[in-house]
């Protein structure tokens, strides 16, 4: 058999793998991108925020063009206990800037403008193909595998996500992925009117809010809950580290029906309807736990290479997914032009990489996985927050303290060397 | 031999919601292809021979996903008829355009699935076959050809009425006559560059087929509500029964 060759086949049609796509065919090389899902976003279940900044030089008019659900306005996080929530809400015109504005995006809909973006560009789309195996040749990967069919390539590019098994079958991911690396998310979409979601959110029309919570969503585990707001709907959900369901007492399902019965959060979602629900993985090793990120004929972008930075008050893996693909994009461009697709010619990703914006971030985070695994944040810390604010705000007649005494003897309770070591840690990881 | 499989482009039966004034709202609904044209297809693949898909519609149902859907399972080309005219089209309209296209294109044999996956009137191919003065053969769960004659089956319910017909004709698929086939990748790719050719009625030298049929109304069935009897606990078991026997009696 002859073997017909591309350029470059690309596994996974999500933003990494579209946008990888969109700047090969722009740069005139043949590419296939293959989804597994019937279009992109099909089996997309993130409900989230995508920083804006990654498409400056991408898609220039991305502000103009892209099918966003709401510019982030406010930027909320909370801690939150079974009968408390504490909420700071911090809204400025700076979080408007363009080019540095962020929006929530319905990945549904996103990726496939996104790789319908690719298309026009003259990219390949072959949707409803999951590619289940690597064609590797003398150590140097030559292809892909789907059912029966083989398919040929100079480059394959791994962009099939967080849940990526290919990364493992092309070597990059040597040690399997511990449940450390890996955090459980179940998330809900409530169809809710527009006009109800700015009234309840305090949003001016087409402004949205993006909401972490710590405390007793995750139920004192590492992880928290989420609110995002999107153009006529609500994505609420859960992100739980996976290694912490070997002892819990609750299932993450569990955790999402008592996250939505919270008296904070009942009545945003109250008289809505329930029109979707998904649970999927998140990566969240940081920088330590990145798999190697390319080899023979092949490399690994956005999830699929863990690109992900959790820093507890906000979760970022759509840009850096963005940023892997235009590195990977450019090495690819860079390697075909030399005819040299070689470990050591494709180097130039991970270099192009730790340049960008992807690794400095990575590596500025680099501890904060390792802070998160500290319980007083989910567990201490909400706590204290209510009996601090109970003693601000709760009025009997009975003799006031002074505010100090008020936050000195509650942060007591939990050592203030524990307190001053966490703060001095939680600030020098960030 | 010609095969001319006729597809027809319907709503995705999950993604239509009902209105408060249980009316049908398919804002929010995909287009896909009826189910049994998919038999259609597959069975001119197994048939062999130069097969060409023909679907036609409102303008909405120009939708490139789609074309390179039913390209990806087998046929070489596809013939298209859009006109604003032909959305929400009654099994007359829909027959008489596809008799004009047929007639251009040329075919010794037409498929068809036995009905569309949204209305399933079974009547468009029956239509289609008097109109181009042909013979039909509806209800086939078993279909060859050979030396410019088909041979048909109709499952009966106790025997098989086996019926051979000359060609040209039409004739309409049960869903059980075969399994589609699921397209692999080098089928979608090869899709993607068949050729697909575009007709307005004009182009095929016809009006707006005349409306036979005046649709009053299309409402959902009035649901039901649940009765939200919520009986908790190992030794409840009578009280459940209990309210089930009322609930049945009531």
């Amino acid at each position: 058999m002859s073997e017909e060759k591309f350029d470059v086949i690309i596994v996974g049609g999500g933003i990494a793998g579209s946008v990888t796509a969109l700047l090969l065919a722009r740069a005139g090389l043949e590419v296939v991108m293959i989804e597994r899902g019937n279009y992109s976003g099909a089996k997309n279940m993130t409900g989230g925020r995508l920083y804006s900044h990654c498409f400056n030089g991408i898609i220039p008019d991305f502000a103009e063009i892209a099918p966003i659900e709401r510019k982030v306005m406010h930027e909320r996080v909370s801690m939150m206990t079974e009968t408390s929530n504490f909420t700071f809400d911090y809204t400025s015109d700076r979080l408007a800037q363009p080019g540095k504005e962020s929006y929530i995006v319905l990945r549904g809909i996103f990726d496939r403008w996104l790789a319908e973006q690719a298309e026009k560009a003259g990219a390949m789309a072959v949707n409803g193909i999951l590619v289940e195996n690597l064609i590797i040749r003398d150590g140097k990967v030559c292809g892909v595998i789907a059912g029966e069919e083989q398919m040929f390539a100079d480059t394959v590019v791994l962009a099939d996500g967080a849940n990526s098994q290919l990364t493992t079958k092309a070597g990059l991911q040597r040690k399997p992925v511990t449940p450390h690396q890996i955090a459980i998310g179940a998330k809900e979409l409530f169809e809710l009117d527009e006009k109800k979601i700015e009234g309840r959110f305090n949003l001016a029309p087409g402004e949205g809010s993006a909401w972490l919570f710590a405390g007793w969503p995750s139920g004192g585990m590492t992880g928290g809950g989420f609110i995002y707001t999107n153009k006529a709907s609500v994505s609420l959900g859960i992100v739980v580290t996976a290694a912490e369901f070997i002892n819990a007492r609750k299932s993450v399902n569990e955790l999402l029906e008592q996250f939505k019965a919270h008296s904070a959060v009942k009545p945003l979602i109250e008289g809505s309807k329930l029109i979707e629900y998904s649970g999927h993985m998140v990566a969240e090793g940081g920088y330590g736990m990145l798999p190697r990120l390319y080899s023979d004929g092949v490399v690994a972008v956005g999830d699929a290479a863990h690109l992900v930075i959790n820093a507890g008050y906000t979760v970022r893996g759509m840009d850096l997914a963005v940023g892997s693909a235009a590195a990977a994009a450019a090495a690819i461009i860079s390697a075909k032009s030399r005819g040299d697709f070689s470990e050591k010619s494709l180097s130039m990703y991970k270099r192009l990489l730790d340049d960008s914006f992807v690794m400095r971030d990575m590596r500025r985070f680099r501890k904060y996985p390792r802070f998160m695994e500290n319980r007083r944040i989910f567990n201490e810390y909400p706590e204290m927050a209510d009996e601090i604010f109970a003693g601000v705000f709760v009025t009997d007649g009975a003799p006031q303290a002074s505010m100090f005494s008020k936050i000195f003897k509650t942060a007591k309770k939990n050592g203030l060397r524990n307190l001053a070591k966490d703060c001095i840690k939680g600030v020098s990881t960030l | 031999m010609n095969i001319l499989v006729c597809c027809k482009i319907v709503y995705e039966e999950q993604d239509i919601s009902v209105l408060p004034d249980r009316g049908l709202s398919y804002d929010r609904a995909e287009l896909k292809l009826s189910l049994y044209d998919l038999n259609a297809v597959e069975q001119a693949v197994q048939l062999s021979g130069n097969i060409r898909a023909l679907s036609i519609g409102g303008k909405n149902k120009d939708n490139g996903k789609i074309k390179k859907n039913l390209l990806s399972r087998g046929p070489q080309e596809l013939y298209i008829v859009t006109d604003e005219a032909l959305s929400g089209a009654d099994t007359h309209q829909t027959a008489t355009v596809l008799a004009a296209a047929a007639k251009k294109i040329g075919f010794d044999l037409i498929l068809c699935g036995e009905g569309s996956a949204d209305l399933y009137a079974q009547q468009t191919g029956i239509q289609l076959g008097e109109l181009l003065g042909v013979p039909v053969i509806s209800s086939v769960s078993k279909l060859t050809a050979a030396d410019g004659k088909i041979i048909a089956e109709r499952t009966a319910d106790d025997s098989v009425d086996v019926i051979e017909a000359p060609l040209p004709a039409v004739v309409c698929l049960t869903s059980d006559i075969n399994e589609p086939r699921i397209p692999g990748m080098k089928d979608i790719l090869a899709a993607g560059k068949k050729p697909v050719t575009e007709w307005s009625l004009a182009d095929l030298g016809i009006a707006a087929p005349e409306v036979t049929v005046d649709v009053i109304s299309i409402l959902a069935p009035v649901g039901k509500d649940r009765k939200r009897i919520i009986v908790e606990g190992d030794d409840k078991a009578t009280e459940l029964f209990d309210n089930i026997k009322n609930e049945v009696r009531s």
